[in-house]
């Protein structure tokens, strides 16, 4: 038996040998040709990319969870040692909200009163999931991040994604039972702006930096340093007025944007269904019918 | 590549060792640690392990084994650009290997300094890529900002390596 497997040995030895040469050239090669096609077929390594995610998120939910929870502990010890003086701070603001308690009630009654002289068509009702980050992109060529809630918690492609501070980004790809958010501030995302003060619209663009860009910003736009920013509203993507982040700082023509989403130490975040379809693609195929009979379902609330 | 994975033997689980760390290192990349320094952009972990274990033990993390982990960490991370990070590997195993009897057994800081340059390669390949691929010039920024935390975390990757190396491959 023995004699037998070294002749086997003996004869495989040559092709194992040109196996071992030829292997690494070839993984380079196939690694050179992934990297061509995911730049031209997109929509396959989607599918892979969302397909591994989804096998891989509840190994990273067994990871992420006690990481989490360790890390809240540490916060919470360091809160102890803060409780004095944000006491103190919160008295104060408590104190300037009630004042601004009021402005809303005021504000409220008189918005109920105008919407019902002009027989305003009310919004359509908004639905969210809360979802648990489980995953975020380690590189520094992509920002996102896998959260635990995909297509069985009704989350779907294009939906935004918000923290109570702001917008984080938007639903990128779905799975089962994950899906990727994709943050203001990745190389791919762009997003329609509204400048709060100055009412001048733009496309907030992400380049892997922590403050986006804006673009297609009108020349003689009158822009200042602290300026707030929401969701324009403008393409369907998102509802308008979601806050987005103030402008940080204006230097040779390019505005930069801060957050107000604490984009690198999200825990949760809430998926926020506004019922808009928007000019994003809800699937890869297209599904004309899907999309219509989705929107039968939603209208029965919309009437209630 | 040798086929020592599937031949009959005793130590076949340790030997997956340097496989099964690399890819705990992979997936660690990709968890959020809830460190303010490393919340922005993690450490290449994937990167340690690869290095180390090029040096020390290659003959156990076969090209194969590269190319799947660098493909997962792709996949994982969502990035457009997928078989950036397999690349990358392949190319720091295969540039290792001829350089290894310069690392092998030296005293840390110049294993240190081998992964500073190792790293720094990496990096700036991977800015060239991407940037080359994007059709864009990128930010240098987060790009330096990942070289000089996974620089500076190597230490204590390099010794949980190690110690994981002692525990499990003494006698393998």
């Amino acid at each position: 038996m023995r004699e037998r497997s070294g002749t086997v040995d003996r004869f495989t030895a040559p092709f194992r040998a040109a196996a071992q040469r030829a292997a690494v050239p070839f993984l380079i090669f196939l690694s050179a040709l992934f990297i061509v096609l995911g730049k031209a077929d997109i929509v396959l390594f989607e599918h892979l990319r969302i397909t591994v995610a989804d096998a891989a998120a509840p190994i990273l939910q067994a990871v992420a969870q006690p990481i989490a929870t360790a890390a809240t502990g540490v916060r919470n010890i360091e809160a102890v040692f803060a409780v004095y003086s944000e006491n103190q701070g919160l008295r104060d603001e408590n104190a300037r909200l009630l004042q601004w308690q009021e402005v809303a009630r005021r504000l409220e009654a008189e918005n109920a009163r105008l919407r019902g002289l002009v027989k305003f068509t009310p919004e359509s009702p908004v639905r969210d999931v809360a979802a648990r980050v489980i995953g975020n992109s380690g590189g520094a060529f992509a920002r996102n991040v896998l959260v635990n809630a995909g297509s069985r918690e009704g989350v779907n492609r294009g939906q935004a994604a918000a923290t109570g501070e702001g917008l984080v980004g938007r639903i990128a790809e779905v799975g089962d039972h994950s899906a990727r958010v994709l943050l203001v501030s990745d190389l791919n995302s762009r997003i329609p702006v509204l400048l709060d003060d100055t009412r001048e619209r733009a496309v907030m663009a992400g380049d892997n930096s922590d403050q986006p860009r804006l673009l297609y910003l009108r020349a003689n736009a009158a822009v200042k340093v602290g300026e707030r920013i929401v969701t324009g509203g403008a393409g369907g993507v998102f509802p308008p007025g979601i806050p987005v982040g103030v402008v940080a700082s204006i230097a040779d023509g390019v505005v930069r944007v801060e957050p107000y989403a604490e984009l690198s130490r999200l825990e949760f975040v809430r998926i926020v269904d506004f019922g808009l379809e928007g000019v994003l693609p809800q699937n890869a195929m297209p599904l004309p019918k899907a999309a219509k009979g989705a929107k039968v379902i939603v209208d029965p609330d919309v009437m209630r | 590549m040798r086929f020592d994975f599937f031949q009959r033997d005793a130590g076949l689980p340790n030997r997956l060792v340097p496989f099964t760390t690399t890819l705990l290192f992979a997936i660690i990349s990709e968890v959020p640690l809830h460190i303010p320094a490393l919340s922005v952009v993690t450490p290449a972990f994937t990167l340690m392990a690869v290095y180390h274990w090029t040096i020390y033990r290659s003959e156990l993390l076969p090209p194969i084994a590269v190319f799947a982990v660098g493909l997962l960490l792709d996949l994982l991370n969502g990035t457009q650009y997928i078989g950036t990070s397999s690349l990358s590997l392949l190319l720091v195993r295969s540039a290792l290997l001829s350089q290894r009897r310069f690392l092998v057994n030296r005293p840390f800081p110049i294993l240190w300094s081998g992964f500073l340059l190792v790293t720094a390669a990496v990096i700036f390949f991977e800015w060239a890529l991407v940037s080359f691929l994007h059709g864009e010039t990128l930010g240098a920024q987060p790009f330096i900002f990942e070289a000089v935390m996974t620089v500076a975390s190597f230490p204590v990757g390099s010794y949980l390596l190690a110690w994981t190396q002692r525990g499990f491959l003494m006698r393998v």
